[in-house]
């Protein structure tokens, strides 16, 4: 993996100072260009193509057999799919954050990793997506949660906090495709313009539309791209407060609280920031991006660790509070299982990996320490995972009133589903990192610009 | 008719040539440039397209789902009112965020006159590097008097490279 012994600088510049606009975009292009894909990329690749492999068995399988290969049963009929369902959101919410949110704060360390950040919210997107069909039971028939005329002259339940997550979903995937591929555009065609004549240049002249870097071309790309990430920063905020109000609406032990639609945001901010650290890290090195990539960047995504660690940890405390506080015994039961119950060990381990082991990264040092983030990145990972875990299995688990209490066993098919989308989401990075320019070469140029223009 | 493709290293020296091809003048010149000009006015109908669409999307889906809740398939949950329009709030957001997305990547597409997979200018071997590290000046000219305007104009910038093809 990465070297520990690379020193490196949080104060460092945003770009190394031999990066120019020519040999940046011709690496970046290489890159995407090249023959033969790196050994690397071959062993990150056959594991991950395996259990996307895993994953289409396991959906056949569910297809075939039902809902009822899943360990799901009453009272926890919310098993992993929706577990991992907000698990796989968060951390497709954070990608977006980072690509959107700073893009309009005019965040300079941002422009590198964007791309990645990018990939990430499409794949963590895809496999959020197709969780919720998969729990519908019978999911051939999804299509009843759109607005279509029917000849039971039917209509969808419109208050319901899931049918605003179908949508909520609908939008945030089919809008987040369409920012990156704007976003893309003129890298696309940077792309081609450095393509030998072949196959290889045909298909990424395609896909630039025939962008060329004209004057309009920029004018509108610039006024269209502004505007869609003003409206996906909204979008990625309101995603994840639906899927909290999913739990929120419901009159459930443990759900049934304000506080749900922030803290989610909270936890989507944090995987996502855990998960970018995961990418670029290696990333950086295996590609040689070392000079676009510089301690700066990470030691400001250390930092936003560190931000949302101690927002979660606030939500943390609230959700003890309001379950004190409000006093209701059923709250109290389920709180008192996770302090000292059957749940103290994924609840202490939620606390541990979330909220005390990244306060490591007050200090200095271990801000661009890569061993440290690496590790502190995922603990948080699985740490969200725990807490997603304790949201929905043990609230489910621990009903009002006793004599309904139930235990949740997954299944070597939950697992397998699980293990598959990870698949997924890898295979998708690696396929995209193979293929799609890896750095936005286009916003990377005004920094190299407005570099040289400092040194001038 | 003859266009001239002329390449400069920075793009101050593409705003000094474009200076001396003022646009009433030369109405068929294009730049070409690895980033948006600076200098450049901002003015694009997408934005409010998107805004247009957005809000469109938004009163829209609003008032269908009023017109389901109330007129098309009333039903009652708990006593709560049909007209329940906070809770129609969430899904009209939605999609009025999806149809403003939706309509500025289509109008992108239909302003820019995009997909053009070839143009004139693909010929030019300078155009190879206009996403790259170079900023191009493309004037098209008919008239013979013109063009040897343009070279003379060119010859006092000094491009770095000059092409010419009928």
């Amino acid at each position: 993996m990465s070297n520990a012994s690379e020193t490196l600088r949080a104060d460092a510049p945003v770009i190394g100072p031999n990066l120019n606009l020519e040999s940046m975009t011709d690496r970046i292009s290489r890159i995407a260009l090249r023959e033969r894909a790196h050994a690397w990329w071959w062993i990150a690749f056959i594991p991950s193509a395996a259990l996307t492999l895993l994953l289409i068995v396991a959906i056949a399988y569910l297809f075939y057999e039902g809902i009822g290969i899943w360990g799901v049963n009453w009272p926890v009929m919310w098993g992993f799919a929706i577990l991992c369902y907000v698990w796989w959101i968060a951390i497709a919410s954070g990608g977006t954050i980072i690509s959107a949110l700073f893009f309009l704060v005019h965040a300079e360390w941002r422009t590198s990793i964007n791309r990645i950040a990018e990939s990430m919210m499409l794949f963590g997107a895809a496999a959020a997506g197709i969780y919720p069909v998969l729990h519908l039971g019978r999911p051939w028939l999804f299509y009843w949660l759109f607005f279509y005329p029917n000849t039971m002259t039917l209509w969808a339940q419109f208050r319901s906090p899931l049918l605003w997550d179908f949508w909520a979903l609908f939008t945030y995937v089919f809008a987040s495709v369409l920012f990156w591929y704007v976003g893309l555009l003129p890298d696309l065609a940077s792309v081609r313009d450095r393509a030998e004549r072949g196959l290889k240049q045909r298909m990424y002249a395609v896909f630039a539309m025939g962008f060329r870097g004209s004057s309009g071309q920029w004018r509108h790309l610039r006024a269209v791209y502004g505007v869609m990430a003003a409206i996906m920063t909204p979008v990625v905020i309101s995603i994840h407060s639906i899927v909290g109000l999913d739990f929120a609406g419901a009159a459930t032990t443990g759900w049934h609280v304000t506080q749900f639609p922030p803290f989610f945001v909270c936890g989507a901010l944090l995987s996502g920031f855990a998960i970018v650290l995961l990418l670029i890290i290696p990333l950086r090195r295996f590609l040689n991006l070392e000079d676009m990539v510089t301690g700066r960047h990470i030691g400001v995504l250390a930092k936003l660790l560190l931000t949302s660690s101690l927002l979660l940890a606030y939500a943390y405390l609230m959700d003890a509070f309001s379950a004190c506080y409000g006093g209701n015994p059923g709250d109290l039961a389920l709180l008192a299982a996770r302090l000292h119950g059957e749940y103290a060990p994924v609840y202490w381990g939620a606390v541990l990996f979330n909220v005390l082991l990244p306060q490591l990264l007050w200090s200095r040092k271990l801000r661009v320490h890569i061993p440290t983030l690496m590790l502190l990145s995922l603990g948080v990972v699985i740490g969200m995972w725990m807490e997603r875990y304790l949201i929905v299995v043990t609230s489910l688990s621990r009903p009002t009133l006793v004599s309904a209490w139930g235990v949740f066993h997954p299944t070597f098919w939950d697992w397998a589903t699980l293990a598959g989308t990870v698949g997924l989401f890898l295979s998708g990075i690696l396929l995209s990192v193979r293929f799609v320019p890896v750095v936005a070469m286009h916003e990377m140029r005004a920094l190299i610009v407005s570099a040289q223009a400092r040194s001038e | 008719m003859a266009t001239l493709l002329a390449t400069f290293a920075s793009e101050t020296e593409l705003e000094r040539a474009l200076e001396r091809f003022p646009a009433d003048r030369w109405p068929a010149l294009e730049t070409y440039s690895p980033l948006p000009l600076s200098g450049q006015p901002e003015q694009s109908p997408l934005p409010a397209l998107m805004f247009a669409a957005g809000m469109l999307g938004f009163f829209g889906f609003f008032f269908l789902m009023a017109y389901a809740d109330t007129q098309g398939y009333p039903h009652n949950i708990g006593g709560r009112p049909a007209f329940a329009w906070p809770a129609f709030i969430p899904i009209a957001f939605e999609l009025g965020v999806l149809c403003a997305m939706v309509a500025g990547f289509v109008g992108y597409f239909v302003v820019c006159r995009l997909p053009k997979l070839y143009d004139e200018v693909d010929e030019f071997d300078g155009s190879r590097r206009g996403l790259c590290d170079r900023w191009l000046l493309c004037v098209r000219i008919d008239a013979a008097k013109g063009l040897s305007e343009a070279h003379a104009i060119f010859r006092t910038l000094n491009p770095e490279s000059l092409e010419e093809r009928a």
